[in-house]
């Protein structure tokens, strides 16, 4: 999530005048109630929602829950594709910090003194990182699977894309809210824009920056298992197999282990993030 | 005093917890690349060739309609509407997934806060309510942990392709992330109002109502505000297995090799996209 949330409206901001509906909670309400039932509206009530039949292979799916498959040779399976799940992820991660870093320094334009070069390289840069990540990376993909054909080198890539854009504007915010005292003091002595970067803002910044990127990695497991979907090998092309054949006891093997590896990473991150912000 | 204590305290051999996530995650990333890339079938080598970038750029010509017979599709009024007719089928998509998921998550995120379940607010600890909060905290974990694609596999099983169970693989999945957020807002609030309520002589229900919720709400709106920004980018996705939206017309015309066609539903896509972006930051400023 962003780190800057909500909760640091001004006071100001937060006394509303009353009487003043259309600017207030009361109508914010009744947008959200609307907005619920419009999309109500666009449901085909007449048909059944379900299938005829699908109940039942519903109970059978989930029947299958307390007795997953675990024999020797397919967790050997679970295991080996998990490894890849995780290469994938870790791979994705390093590529969208290489990428996303730079391009968050440049959209920070903290670099530039002069308005003229700063307001210009801001909007563009800010522009490139949106769009990379506008498109989901299963549509990345997708396009890299047509474009240049389907190799896991493809699905990293595209992973990295996205992440790249979330991670360069994150930075890019985080650099921004600096506290801006200790630059001066550098500044004063001296110190280019560059220096400024290098030994005052990205020190400071580190932290905030370290803990989001962990968060993401989290997200990264789980973009890496959908990967599946466009035909790279994980955990989550092994469940989309099993899930055709059927095999409903293999499916929730791998599921156990897949929510197993998002725990695992979710801990190890939320450990590492309460030791950088404390 | 201070000054003194600290000179004299031995200093603890302990290994910073720090150093030992960033040694391991560098093991990791040296593993992981050392696989990839001595593995011949990764395809590194393949990505850096010559053939590549003419590949690359044949494609993005023919998602440009330059060497295509005929108008592209993205010039052509009647496909702008055929699409838009979509896009407000994956608009609506991403709504009711919110609103499944903003529901469930609303009724369930007090029981899942520990504060809550263990009686340090509502003095009100039982077996009951302690089971109550690991089920759910377990349901958040579970449903989080699983993609919404992966749920969206496993929706059509029973569901009839189409908005409903895409909007349900989505709603499920931001169920989980939803209720994780908002009971973290309970167990981070600050309790002395619960308290002050709950030593007053109100009910439970009361203290909720006027203790918590107060409280735990505008974040609670930050968070659904946020999610549906990135439900938004993900319905299209849900929408190639649930068959609901532009993610059904995505999957067919790619098969189709109908380039200039994806370009169209990529543009409705992109306006979807800043349309949401656009309303949450109106919202936002309602919110305030």
């Amino acid at each position: 999530m962003r780190p800057s949330s909500a909760s640091t409206t001004s006071p100001q901001a937060s006394r509303n005048p009353r009487g003043d509906f259309f600017r207030g909670r009361g109508f914010l309400t009744l947008l959200l109630v609307a907005a619920l039932l419009w999309s109500l509206t666009s449901l085909s009530w007449g048909s059944s929602p379900v299938h005829p039949g699908g109940l039942g292979s519903i109970g059978q799916f989930f029947q299958a829950a307390i007795r997953p498959d675990l024999s020797a040779e397919f967790l050997g399976l679970v295991v080996g594709s998990a490894w890849k799940t995780v290469a994938y992820a870790v791979a994705g991660i390093c590529l969208a910090v290489g990428l996303g870093l730079p391009l968050g320094i440049l959209a920070s334009g903290v670099l530039a003194r002069s308005p003229r070069v700063k307001v210009p390289g801001i909007a563009g840069f800010r522009f490139l990182l949106g769009a990379m990540r506008a498109v989901h990376e299963l549509i990345w993909a997708w396009f890299f699977v047509a474009a240049v054909g389907l190799s896991p080198a493809a699905a990293i890539f595209a992973l990295a894309i996205p992440y790249a854009g979330i991670l360069g504007r994150i930075y890019a915010d985080i650099l921004n809210d600096v506290p801006d005292e200790p630059l001066r003091a550098l500044r004063a002595s001296g110190a280019s824009e560059i220096k400024v970067l290098l030994y005052g803002r990205l020190p400071m910044a580190l932290p905030d920056m370290l803990s989001y990127t962990f968060y993401r990695f989290e997200c990264a497991i789980r973009s890496a298992a959908i990967m599946g979907f466009v035909g790279v090998g994980g955990l989550g092309m092994q469940i989309q197999l099993s899930l055709a054949d059927l095999y409903f006891d293999e499916v929730w093997t791998l599921l156990y282990a897949l929510v197993a590896l998002v725990l695992l990473v979710d801990l190890w991150s939320s450990w590492v993030r309460r030791y950088l912000t404390s | 005093m201070t000054l003194l204590k600290l000179a004299t305290r031995r200093p603890t051999i302990r290994p910073n917890p720090l150093w030992l996530s960033a040694v391991a995650f560098l093991v990791l990333a040296c593993a992981s690349w050392a696989y990839l890339l001595v593995d011949s079938g990764s395809g590194f080598r393949e990505l850096f060739q010559s053939e590549t970038y003419q590949q690359a750029s044949d494609f993005l010509g023919q998602l440009a309609g330059l060497d295509a017979e005929g108008t592209p599709a993205f010039l052509q009024w009647d496909k702008w509407m055929e699409t838009g007719a979509l896009a407000y089928d994956t608009l609506a998509m991403s709504v009711l997934a919110m609103g499944i998921a903003g529901v469930a998550a609303l009724l369930t995120f007090l029981p899942a806060a520990r504060n809550v379940a263990t009686g340090e607010l509502a003095s009100s600890a039982s077996l009951p309510s302690q089971a109550l909060y690991y089920l759910l905290r377990g349901l958040f974990i579970f449903s989080r942990g699983i993609p919404e694609l992966m749920i969206a596999m496993i929706v059509v099983f029973a569901f009839s392709p189409g908005i409903l169970a895409g909007a349900l693989a989505l709603g499920i999945h931001n169920y989980g992330i939803l209720g994780k957020l908002s009971a973290e807002v309970v167990e981070d609030l600050d309790p002395r109002s619960a308290r002050a309520l709950r030593t007053s002589g109100s009910s439970v229900f009361q203290m909720m109502a006027y203790g918590i919720l107060p409280q735990a709400l505008p974040q609670f709106l930050t968070y659904l505000l946020y999610r549906w920004e990135v439900v938004i980018r993900t319905t299209v996705v849900v929408g190639l297995v649930s068959a609901g939206g532009l993610g059904r017309e995505f999957l067919l015309d790619m098969s189709l090799f109908r380039y200039t066609d994806v370009a169209l539903l990529l543009i409705w896509y992109l306006i979807l996209v800043v349309f949401v972006d656009l309303t949450t930051m109106f919202m936002r400023r309602l919110a305030r």
